[in-house]
């Protein structure tokens, strides 16, 4: 996908399904490292002062310990084996009229913006995404639910040119 | 070029008004907290407080100008910080004029102008003269309507009167649509905030060692099997129905205080809503700008024979919702024959009983059973634990009844259509909602799929509309995945294909 960045800015409402940048991948990952690191330091710092000054019995310390390991670590398995799985359930679609963005794993969604409603657009990057040089795409709408939709995971310089597509012009729609 | 114009001079005595309101509670509590050593000290305090509000009040009324240029409304604002907000005509939704009291004795207005932006007005002009009223009507929406000269003929009275409410209808308003409990919220949180409420419970209830005394009998009895303490029982059973004959009550007076008078008007290209005993509110919603039109019918309703008509507007849905003030209502209170009459007014292009309905897909009965059972299921099983009594078995069985009865109706009544122009989508048995989204307001489609949705082939879609609240949302669920997908590219398609007009 690097290989078609540079070449034909118009090709991108090309109406066919795309799978998301596979970068995404690892950057859900770190997140998940992240946000794991960011609970076990959480929760231990009440949960170790708890178990080694608390009085506990000894069975109680050791199924408060083992549930609390247990705990996290499964949070950081389902962190690690969910991304894979998110992404391929993820697709979108940027056809002429409209932008179509598929997700969800157990509940799947497909949502269809048409180009016509689009109020503005925005492409964002977040410290994370802009090491993995990915981007996100954010569509408003005057709708109440969708009012932001947004499509993470795109190269950066593709989601720019999907932005361009979708932006809306000048005199295209009487408000 | 066009003259600035400044708010009416009374402003400054409502500006001056409302910054006291605001200073009003801090105040009390900050006499009463510091009663005792250095009250002259709290008395220069306050005074400088009143002093700066007073400076506040003027600024404001000096630095706020407002003018009509050719195709916008300007709104300068502020001394420190300036604002300049220009706000075109064509992209203003509602103009609202209200008027309490003490505007009604002054001959003054305050006017709140709104556009599809979100949730806050876009300009507040607290006060302005009647006939300036007039005037920004006259421009804002006399260059929307082609039809100008309708719209300036005169002050009231011009259009054409679409409905009036009685008192009488009013008070039956009131009474099918309970919001008592609102104002018992209301009137809680205001005891609650100055203390008043702990005074008057001590004195009203006393010690509550005989609610006590009764809830610990009936928890004995029930534990043992025996006879129930009927007295007692009786005694809450009375005192929680005089509760709630008193919230109607309340509901029914709330009511005819806020709409007393109510007329909607239709005036060219715009509908006007007139309402009010003490504050009196002028709405007015240009027809083009109504993104989905929703008749409501609660169980009273269909005793009477009425039923409830709103609108959603893109401006202004926010603020309504929080001040719990829902006035994008084009009726309250309708009788049901003349709901098509007055839902062809705002949709001429809709026959609404023309409509050809949709039913649910064909497994929609037993996912909606299955619900049900599960939920009564769990709720018979705590109450067969709870008690451990013959008689108890009853319950979970009168559950099931009832699961299968709601669920039979409620997808009965469950229903969907697709015109040329529009989407609808109805609910509901005993209380139902009926909501037509017209074709060019939808803002975006979402199709979902839930693990139930794919076990049996069905899925549910969304359609997004601007200032869906939770009334006025399209949700259908129970479709079949087929007929699903084809809505979905079908009304995206058929939204791209129009220009959103707001």
């Amino acid at each position: 996908m690097d290989a078609t960045a540079p070449t034909e800015p118009a090709s991108v409402a090309d109406g066919e399904l795309h799978v998301l940048d596979p970068r995404l991948v690892p950057l859900r990952r770190t997140t998940g490292w992240i946000a794991v690191a960011l609970v076990t330091a959480g929760t231990g710092s009440f949960l170790l002062p708890l178990l080694l000054f608390g009085n506990l019995a000894g069975p109680a310390h050791a199924v408060t310990l083992a549930t609390w390991i247990l705990l996290t670590l499964s949070l950081a398995v389902l962190l690690q084996v969910w991304p894979p799985i998110g992404y391929r359930y993820a697709s979108y679609r940027v056809g002429q009229e409209e932008l179509e963005i598929r997700r969800g794993v157990l509940w799947r969604r497909i949502l269809k913006v048409p180009r016509s409603r689009i109020q503005h657009t925005e492409v964002s990057q977040g410290p994370l995404e802009r090491r993995y040089g990915l981007a996100t795409l954010g569509v408003y709408t005057a709708g109440t639910d969708h009012a932001r939709v947004s499509l993470p995971g795109l190269e950066h310089g593709l989601a720019r040119r999907i932005r361009e597509h979708l932006q809306p012009r000048d005199g295209a729609d009487a408000v | 070029m066009p003259s600035e114009r400044r708010l009416h001079p009374v402003s400054l005595l409502f500006n001056l008004g409302s910054v006291l309101g605001q200073l009003f509670f801090p105040a009390i509590v900050f006499l009463f907290a510091a009663r005792s050593a250095d009250s002259a000290v709290n008395l220069v305090a306050l005074a400088v407080m009143s002093v700066l509000a007073a400076a506040v009040a003027i600024g404001r009324y000096l630095t706020f100008r407002y003018r009509y240029e050719a195709t916008e409304l300007i709104v300068r604002s502020g001394l420190l910080f300036r604002t300049v907000r220009h706000i075109p005509y064509e992209r203003i939704h509602n103009l609202d004029a209200r008027q309490n009291l003490f505007h009604r004795m002054l001959g003054v207005v305050e006017v709140r102008v709104e556009t599809g932006a979100g949730a806050e007005p876009e300009a507040t002009l607290s006060v302005l003269p009647r006939d300036a009223l007039d005037e920004m009507r006259r421009r804002v929406f006399g260059l929307l309507a082609e039809n100008a000269v309708a719209t300036s003929a005169g002050p009231a009275g011009r259009g054409t009167s679409l409905l009036e409410l009685s008192p009488g209808e009013l008070l039956l308003a009131g009474f099918v649509e309970n919001r008592g409990m609102v104002l018992i919220a209301a009137a809680y949180g205001v005891l609650w905030e100055t203390g008043a409420l702990e005074n008057l419970l001590e004195r009203t209830v006393g010690n509550t060692a005989w609610s006590e005394s009764v809830a610990r009998r009936v928890q004995t009895s029930l534990g043992s099997g025996g006879g129930l303490p009927l007295d007692g029982i009786l005694l809450g059973l009375a005192a929680l129905a005089g509760l709630l004959v008193f919230v109607r009550l309340l509901s029914m007076l709330w009511a005819v205080i806020r709409l007393y008078g109510f007329e909607l008007t239709r005036d060219g290209d715009d509908l006007r809503a007139d309402y009010g005993l003490f504050t009196r509110v002028v709405a007015s919603i240009p027809l083009r700008r109504v993104q989905t039109l929703t008749v409501r019918e609660n169980v009273l309703h269909r005793l009477f024979g009425r039923a409830a008509v709103g609108v959603a507007t893109a401006g202004g849905a926010g603020a309504a919702a929080r001040t719990r003030r829902p006035r994008e209502w084009l009726a309250p209170v309708i009788r049901k024959p003349r709901v098509p009459g007055l839902v062809g007014e705002v949709l001429p292009e809709l026959p609404l009983d023309q409509v050809a309905w949709q039913p649910a897909a064909p497994g929609a009965f037993w996912r909606a059973f299955r619900r049900r059972l599960a939920v009564s299921g769990l709720i018979g099983l705590a109450v067969l634990l709870l008690v451990r009594a013959w008689w108890a078995l009853a319950v979970p069985l009168a559950l099931g009844a009832w699961a299968l009865v709601a669920a039979r109706l409620h997808v009965k009544h469950l229903g969907w259509a697709m015109t040329g122009t529009a989407v609808l989508f109805r609910r509901g048995w005993l209380s139902r909602s009926l909501t037509v989204a017209r074709l060019g307001k939808i803002q975006a489609v979402e199709l979902e799929e839930s693990p139930f949705d794919r076990r049996t082939g069905m899925a549910s879609l969304l359609v997004d509309t601007a200032g869906a609240t939770e009334a006025h949302r399209i949700r259908i669920p129970y479709l079949g995945r087929e007929t699903a997908g084809t809505l979905l590219r079908g009304l995206a398609a058929e939204a791209a294909g129009r220009a959103f007009e707001w």
